[in-house]
């Protein structure tokens, strides 16, 4: 019978291996088929879930119908935009389109990357003036940027929008009706602060009633990443910045007005939802029917809540400190034309077909945002499209009267250092709202003074370093060749010699071009200055100016130092003890240890996707099973359990992180990939007996079960990554160092987040000192 | 104390059993620690997006979902086929590469007297303590050079350059084989490959089944290599596309996210049981030396 089933498996997987093998192959032929069929190849790059997907989809589709020399890769990035787009950069193969948003439009504008389309336009709109003028005016604007004066809305124009939405509130009829207040009139005239706080107040009081209980019913629940919070900042009249980059007007009265608000609300009336838990927030809340409004946030929840059917809901104006003050942010995104692009022309025919009519018109029944032309966004398509819930959606066009441009800075490390750092005050409570904003300030102008901006940096000197290198090969290889030279040996010895060499030659060439190249490429650009998303020739020489910036600037590296020692200091003993112990267990000779040794080596293999999630669900704080084992015990010593990644990250993640290890203390090893060659466990024999070193007794010392930043990000309505709260933690080395990003004790080093984010994510270790686009490997020379 | 022994005999039989007993109950608390999340995961997997959701992966099943399956796997969802092709691939031919290259390796390191070997021997021992970090970006700049980005050779052609702890491996078990057998052979004459290819890697089963073992885990599940190399949709590996249930809301589709996660793991549990004595001894045998 075992033998019949082995006999099954190995028939089943030869099977699996052929197949692979031939329908990898097809793919290739066909691909190569393709490529001679249709010469213009273009790849686009977007995000977007399955209804912007198959709108994008189909418009391919249709330009490929029509221009059969043409042939379109479409990637949808999803969430990964950000890091999929820098990698594509980095790896030299630039998307020929794909989505801009405003975030990165300055940076990418000042680095050259995208394609100004001023010229083509102008030659356009004398062919065909009624579709470039249907364009809300405002929307172009956005994609105007002049690297010179660092200014958004002047210049050139760098993108086409797509399509755009600005900041509502989105309310649940339901609970407003049973709390009394009337919709209609906010719809109409707009509301104030303190009406929303009245009615926050009075939703929340909801919970009283004894039809609610058990609800736990807020208020409202504010969306607070960057942009979303510099809307509420601006409808007290305060901003980000005053009159240049370097002025952060975060704790100038306005602002702070904005900020004490939120943190009243938040933290001290609790009627605004402040979500604890990791795997909860308040945008599954508000489906759930337990929040009363939700905001500032643009169209693109609608997809989602078209299919709400346990309450109404509707749209109203962001409020604002005063009538006055109303002003709504702008969402945009636009398609953008790579500088690189090998057929200009066809991309540009491209780009006007995605932001054509037909695509519009699909966007706005979808309801994924407000078209870009006016014609659409003022027709039925958009007001009142077939199979959508009635909502006011004139709410989102009304708004463009009060809209405004938002000015970012080039360096877009802004975004990490107010989103990472204000949550102190705002979500953490553990700061007041003035020491948080002069604590911003202050990073942000050490950012912009770091040493690597003080000077422009002279390109390095290839040419001769490599001569050096060269040189110093050719030395080490005669020095070499001529001590073997002073030996004589005899026929037989040089045969062994030659074969030995021979043998471990593949070892050598992996150990020179894999390994010691690279360190030394490493070394090298560590006093440098460089994007990867750049070729080498690019590096700029800095001297020391990373390490000086790493030992005297850089608040995370020490922060860093520290979780690192929490977590070997806590996790290696209990990690030693518990694989002892799993050891002893598996020797201790009782029958059946066959099925226990299996069962201990099970987590193993699975693959760490479903186990960050696992995990997450098993440590979430409002209904993880972990602190529900906790809770009566806890509650006996009067305390409640720790909220392990949510407010009390900064002591219990890495407590957290530990158990983690501990589940995967049974397996022998599952990241052994021979791939990276720097994750080998040596296996410790645990006994004299030497059964005893076998299987689960192999103990680690490295994470088994790695958590990529790529699954631990918050989620949020926004297409992009927010905030990147949930770093990256890949294993002890770059994990510890990355801790403090994830406990927001400290945000990851601005410069990687920000413009390496990309690049940091995908190798899920952050390239420490890479600041503002340069990638000096610094850190690893310290672990 | 002599006088002790006798009355101590015969206790012996109820303590040891009680420590059985103890035995047992740690291992048993211990499995139910181990497998409680396979639980969640296989629970999920039969649930509806909505009980998932609402974070419910403990209580049981009560009308089992198994379309969560087919629809997790589907082109709009996972693209399941087309990354078993990718995976299956790479990983054969890693773990084909890894085999043969270290074989190779330990074999010229266990048997042949050069000079370096010593030096050489423990260098490579040494960059086993090396993070992979240090190499990562060089090593993708090197690969990009080459215009490899975007295909499995990133991903293949490190396994065929041998890794360390494989060769030691290798080493440790090549040295153990009596030089007897190798003279005897040359003497027979035996050309240094036919040793290896027709003595050595025959005798050598053990370990070659730990390090396959070792690398078709790694291989299928690792998500860092194909993250950084692959780039196009359709050489994605499963690992990558598990990914991609992450959406904008986070992972709304749990369920199916578990449903293809349950589906994934199935090989290597598969690999775990039917190999597990083998890969028992093996491990005895050949890494405790």
């Amino acid at each position: 019978m075992a033998r019949l089933i082995r006999f099954f498996l190995l028939l089943v997987t030869i099977g699996i291996i052929v197949w692979s093998f031939g329908s990898v192959s097809l793919r290739w032929v066909s691909n190569w088929r393709d490529s001679v069929d249709r010469p213009i190849r273009l790849t686009i790059l977007h995000w977007g879930e399955p209804a912007e997907d198959a709108i994008v989809r189909r418009l391919v589709e249709r330009f490929e119908r029509e221009n059969p020399k043409v042939r379109i890769t479409r990637i949808n990035a999803g969430s990964g935009f950000d890091s999929k787009l820098k990698t594509m950069l980095a790896a030299g193969t630039p998307p020929d389109l794909f989505y801009l948003s405003p975030d990165n439009l300055p940076l990418m504008a000042e680095m050259g990357l995208l394609m100004p389309l001023d010229e083509r336009l102008r030659k356009e709109r004398d062919r065909n003036p009624t579709w470039l003028d249907d364009f809300y005016p405002l929307i172009m604007q956005a994609y105007r940027y002049d690297p010179a004066t660092h200014r958004t809305g002047a210049g050139p124009q760098w993108g086409l929008p797509k399509d755009f939405t600005t900041a509502v509130f989105y309310v649940n009829l339901d609970l407003f009706e049973a709390a009394g207040i009337d919709v209609r009139t906010i719809q109409k005239n707009g509301w104030t602060w303190n009406e929303f706080a009245e009615a926050a107040r009075k939703i929340t009081d909801l919970n009283k009633k004894p039809e609610y209980a058990g609800r736990n019913i807020y208020g409202g629940f504010f969306a607070l990443w960057p942009a979303t919070l510099r809307n509420i900042i601006w409808s007290f009249g305060g901003d980000f910045f005053g009159s240049d980059f370097r002025d952060v007007t975060l704790d100038e009265p306005d602002a702070q007005r904005a900020l004490r608000f939120i943190v009243k609300l938040r933290l001290e009336d609790k009627t605004v939802y402040n979500p604890t838990g990791i795997a909860r927030d308040g945008g599954a809340e508000f489906v759930n029917g337990n929040i009363g409004c939700i905001g500032p946030i643009g169209r693109w929840q609608v997809p989602r809540y078209r299919d709400i059917t346990k309450f109404r809901w509707d749209v109203v104006p962001v409020p604002a400190e005063t009538p006055d003050k109303r002003v709504s942010q702008i969402f945009h995104t636009s398609w953008a034309i790579s500088a690189t692009t090998r057929h200009p022309d066809t991309a540009f025919e491209l780009l006007k077909f995605l932001c054509g009519y037909e695509g519009q018109i699909q966007q706005a029944h979808e309801g994924l945002a407000i078209p870009a032309l006016r014609s659409v966004a003022e027709s039925d398509d958009f007001l009142n499209p077939p199979g959508m819930p009635r909502h006011q959606a004139k709410i989102f066009l009304d708004a463009i009267r009060y809209a405004k441009i938002q000015q970012n800075p080039p360096q877009n490390e802004w975004n990490n250092i107010v989103g990472d750092r204000i949550t102190e005050s705002i979500s953490l409570g553990q700061k007041d709202v003035l020491t948080n904003a002069r604590e911003i300030e202050s990073a942000w102008l050490a950012e912009l003074d770091s040493p690597l901006r003080r000077q422009e940096w002279k390109p390095m000197n290839w040419t001769l370093i490599g001569s050096i290198g060269l040189a110093g090969v050719v030395t080490f290889v005669m020095i070499l060749w001529w001590r073997a030279k002073r030996e004589k040996l005899g026929p037989l010895d040089r045969a062994q010699e030659r074969a030995g060499w021979a043998f471990i030659s593949p070892w050598l060439v992996g150990f020179i071009f894999l390994t010691v190249g690279p360190m030394l490429l490493s070394l090298l650009l560590s006093f440098g200055k460089w994007s990867a998303m750049e070729p080498l020739s690019q590096a700029k020489y800095v001297g020391t100016a990373n390490y000086e910036q790493l030992f005297t600037v850089d608040p995370t590296f020490y922060q860093s130092l520290k979780v690192t020692l929490y977590y070997v200091v806590l996790s290696v003993p209990i990690g030693q003890i518990a694989a002892l112990g799993v050891a002893l267990l598996m020797n201790a000779g009782v029958r059946g240890i066959s099925i226990f040794r299996t069962i201990y080596f099970l987590p193993s293999v699975l693959g760490m996707v479903a186990v960050s999630v696992l995990w997450l669900q098993i440590f979430n704080n409002d209904y993880g099973i972990f602190n529900a084992i906790l809770r009566p015990i806890t509650a006996w010593f009067g305390t409640t359990p720790p909220d392990w990644f949510g407010k009390d990250a900064a002591r219990w993640a890495i407590p957290a992180f530990v158990i983690m290890n501990l589940w995967g203390v049974g397996g022998g090893d599952d990241h052994l990939s021979g791939r990276f060659e720097g994750n080998p466990r040596i296996p410790l024999r645990s006994g004299s007996d030497r059964r005893c070193g076998s299987g689960p007794s192999v103990m680690e010392y490295h994470a088994s079960h790695a958590l990529s930043p790529d699954f631990l990000q918050p989620r949020h309505g926004d297409h992009r990554v927010i905030s990147g709260l949930y770093s990256g933690l890949y294993d002890h080395r770059s994990r510890s160092r990355q801790q403090h990003s994830f406990l927001r004790v400290e945000p990851v080093s601005p410069g990687i987040r920000v413009s390496q984010h990309g690049l940091r994510q995908r190798y899920g270790v952050d390239l420490v000192c890479h600041r503002s686009g340069s990638d000096a490997d610094c850190i690893p020379w310290f672990t | 104390m002599p006088n002790a022994s006798p009355s101590s005999d015969s206790t012996v039989r109820p303590l040891v059993s009680g420590k059985m007993l103890l035995t047992y109950a740690i291992l048993m608390l211990g499995s139910i620690a181990f497998v409680i999340p396979f639980y969640f995961a296989l629970n999920a997997s039969l649930k509806t997006s909505a009980e998932v959701a609402a974070g419910d992966f403990i209580t049981p099943v009560r009308e089992p979902n198994f379309s969560n399956y087919p629809r997790s796997l589907a082109p709009d969802k996972m693209n399941f086929w087309p990354a078993l092709a990718n995976t299956t691939v790479i990983t054969t031919l890693t773990v084909i590469g890894q085999i043969i290259s270290c074989s190779l390796v330990g074999f010229g390191f266990a048997r042949f007297s050069f000079r370096g070997k010593t030096i050489l021997f423990i260098i490579m021992i040494s960059t086993m303590m090396l993070p992979a970090q240090v190499t990562m970006v060089p090593v993708f700049v090197l690969f990009k050079s080459l215009g490899m980005v975007d295909t499995f050779w990133p991903l293949i052609i490190p396994a065929w350059l041998a890794s360390p702890f494989f060769v030691f491996m290798f080493r440790q078990f090549f040295s153990q084989i009596p030089e007897e057998l190798i003279e005897a052979a040359r003497i027979d004459g035996c050309s240094n490959w036919r040793i290896y290819w027709q003595f050595m890697l025959p005798l050598s089963g053990p370990v070659i089944a730990i390090v396959a073992i070792y690398t078709f885990l790694g291989t299928w599940n690792d998500f860092l290599g194909p993250l950084i190399y692959l780039n196009s949709p359709e050489n994605r590996t499963i690992a990558l596309a598990l990914n991609s249930f992450r959406g904008q809301y986070g992972t709304s589709d749990a369920h199916l996210l578990m449903a293809a996660s349950v589906v994934t793991m199935l090989p290597c549990v598969i690999l775990f049981f039917a190999m597990q004595k083998y890969f028992v001894e093996s491990v005895a045998q050949s890494g405790m030396k």
